[in-house]
């Protein structure tokens, strides 16, 4: 970043801070209002910009901040946008100022050269660049059915950005990992608010650690990242879901044994089973920690609920992800699923990344009309018509419908 | 910026190496402050290689927001604000009084909550109560597969 930015920055931070100054007097901060369509709740949510770094966001929660992308900000750059980000914190002792001199990574454990890493020497080391999804495993919870408890989120607690920073592998190297390391622990400067209260931390298996993508990035779309997205360092994991990417990220220990901290052992748990689908309200189910992302499309050219004029073929758009591996195609329907059409992809940023598509397609009949989209990743996988349950509302990702209405 | 060759990178790793390993051998080196600027200073930064960190500081949003009034909402304010905005549980699906315990019982079980033992039925009522008046309660009879079925009272909320 440069130092005009970083003065309209803080210049822009000042003013948000008044800005949200003026805001808390109005009950929820609220904007305006947004019809989430939700199935199984309260649909309605405010729309904020009052929050440091971001622009007009879905207010889930404000404290801790849980807040979600407007789908319409994926019709533009397949690259969110880092002040429509999502944000998303377990616990609310945020740090609200980093001193870039004195911030510190500690790299701890089974390790033979203990590390106190400071950004000015995090700045020096080898760099990579890349596009990765950021999707929280409970994107879309708002649409089990039946629902079930959590952050009721539609499809915006996910966003795509081009990550710049350093390998964890090479961070690892210069630590010396020692024999018999089994995983690495992170851990951040975000703290419990009540004594006692699990530290939010997770893990990834040493291979995984140290399989050269797995990155701690200090670049977010070319400039530093919003405090509320982990300033200033994040860790990065393509292709596996946003609770692995811890931010603030300050503490990497080395473990000898596995994580038996409850983070790892016992939230953001699936079943182990295939799609993570159980029967609804099954709870004797074996569970593994949630990991790789499944493929996911959307259509973004048209709002949920949106009306338009008929005509024979009407352009369709959209954004679609492969999950762990990239897209393959895309098809789309305009009947319900009963026809499919083929779409053009959009340039391909790296399997990790989002893809645009585009389609030409024809409309048969005016009144309610259900929109689908159904990507297939290169390892072949596609998305399923059915949806899934389960009882902590993670990883859908089954054929969406967008409806609406063809005058 | 483009991601750097195999070749860039070795070469440029054991370099950065060195340079690593020799700045934390001196935990008192810094980096030169930038010069400053003739008007306001700007925040203490880090560069190198092309990029910059600024220190940043920011104000969160507070929230003022409280449960509606109802039984015991004096209750439930006193005791589920301070953690998480009212808006969590607000916006919650219609849950059943077996399901509200369980989230009650994983906040002052799991997450430490410092809800006292004798609060939690009032705190349920009023949940539960609420969740009874949602639309969505009265026609999602056929959506309820079982009624004994909790949310898994050691699982995340991601």
């Amino acid at each position: 970043m440069k130092l005009a930015q970083a003065t309209n920055r803080r210049r822009f931070l000042a003013e948000a801070a008044i800005g949200s100054g003026a805001l808390i007097a109005a009950p929820a901060l609220a904007q305006s209002m947004v019809d989430l369509h939700l199935p199984g709740g309260p649909s309605e949510r405010p729309m904020t910009s009052a929050f440091p770094g971001k622009g007009n966001m879905i207010l889930q929660r404000i404290h801790p901040p849980l807040l979600e992308t407007p789908m319409s900000v994926f019709n533009g750059d397949v690259f969110t946008p880092n002040d429509q980000f999502f944000v998303r914190w377990h616990w609310a002792d945020i740090p609200t100022a980093i001193d870039v001199e004195a911030f510190r990574i500690k790299v701890h454990g089974a390790v033979t050269r203990p590390l106190s890493i400071s950004l000015a020497q995090l700045l020096k080391l080898p760099r990579v660049e890349l596009a990765a999804i950021n999707q929280c495993s409970g994107n879309s919870r708002a649409l089990f059915q039946p629902p079930v408890a959590g952050a009721q989120w539609r499809h915006g607690a996910m966003g795509n950005a081009k990550w710049l920073g350093v390998r964890l592998r090479d961070v690892l190297d210069i630590a010396g990992v020692k024999p018999g390391a089994v995983a690495v622990r992170f851990g951040a400067l975000d703290q419990p608010v009540v004594a006692g209260g699990p530290d939010f931390a997770k893990s990834l298996s040493i291979d995984h650690a140290r399989d050269g993508e797995v990155m701690l990035a200090f670049g977010m779309n070319g400039e530093q990242m919003p405090l509320l997205n982990g300033f200033p360092v994040r860790l990065i994991v393509p292709g596996w879901y946003s609770t692995y990417w811890v931010k603030m990220l300050n503490d990497i220990e080395v473990l000898a044994a596995p994580d038996d901290g409850y983070w790892m052992a016992k939230a953001y748990k699936i079943p182990d089973t295939p799609g993570a689908n159980v029967r609804p309200g099954q709870k004797d189910f074996p569970a593994v920690p949630i990991n790789k992302m499944i493929p996911r499309s959307w259509v973004t050219s048209l709002d949920e609920g949106q009306a338009i004029a008929f005509d024979r073929s009407i352009p369709l758009g959209g954004i679609a992800m492969g999950g762990d591996c990239g897209v393959a195609k895309v098809d789309v329907s305009t009947d319900n699923g009963k026809t499919w059409y083929k779409t053009v992809l959009g340039p391909d940023h790296g399997k990790y990344s989002f893809r645009r598509w585009d389609a030409q397609v024809p409309l048969t009949h005016a009144g309610p009309t259900r929109l689908m989209s159904r990507c297939w990743n290169t390892a072949g996988i596609a998305q399923p018509m059915t949806p899934i349950w389960n009882p902590g509302g993670f990883m859908r990702g089954n054929i969406e419908t967008t409806n609406i209405v063809v005058g | 910026m483009k991601t750097p060759s195999i070749g860039t990178l070795s070469f440029g790793f054991v370099g950065a190496t060195v340079v690593l390993l020799l700045a934390i051998g001196s935990p008192n080196s810094r980096v030169a402050p930038p010069p400053a600027a003739p008007t306001a200073p700007p925040p203490p930064s880090v560069s190198a290689r092309g990029f910059s960190l600024a220190s940043t500081s920011v104000d969160l949003p507070t929230d003022e927001g409280q449960y509606p009034a109802g039984p015991h909402a004096d209750v439930i304010n006193a005791n589920c604000t301070s953690c998480h905005s009212a808006s969590m549980a607000l916006n919650q699906p219609p849950l059943s009084g077996d399901q509200w315990t369980a989230e009650v019982t994983k906040m002052r079980e799991v997450y430490k909550a410092p809800v006292a033992a004798a609060d939690v039925p009032a705190i349920v009522a009023y949940l539960t109560a609420m969740s009874t008046k949602q639309p969505g309660a009265a026609k999602g009879k056929a959506q309820d597969p079982d009624p004994k079925a909790a949310p898994d009272v050691s699982g995340g909320s991601g």
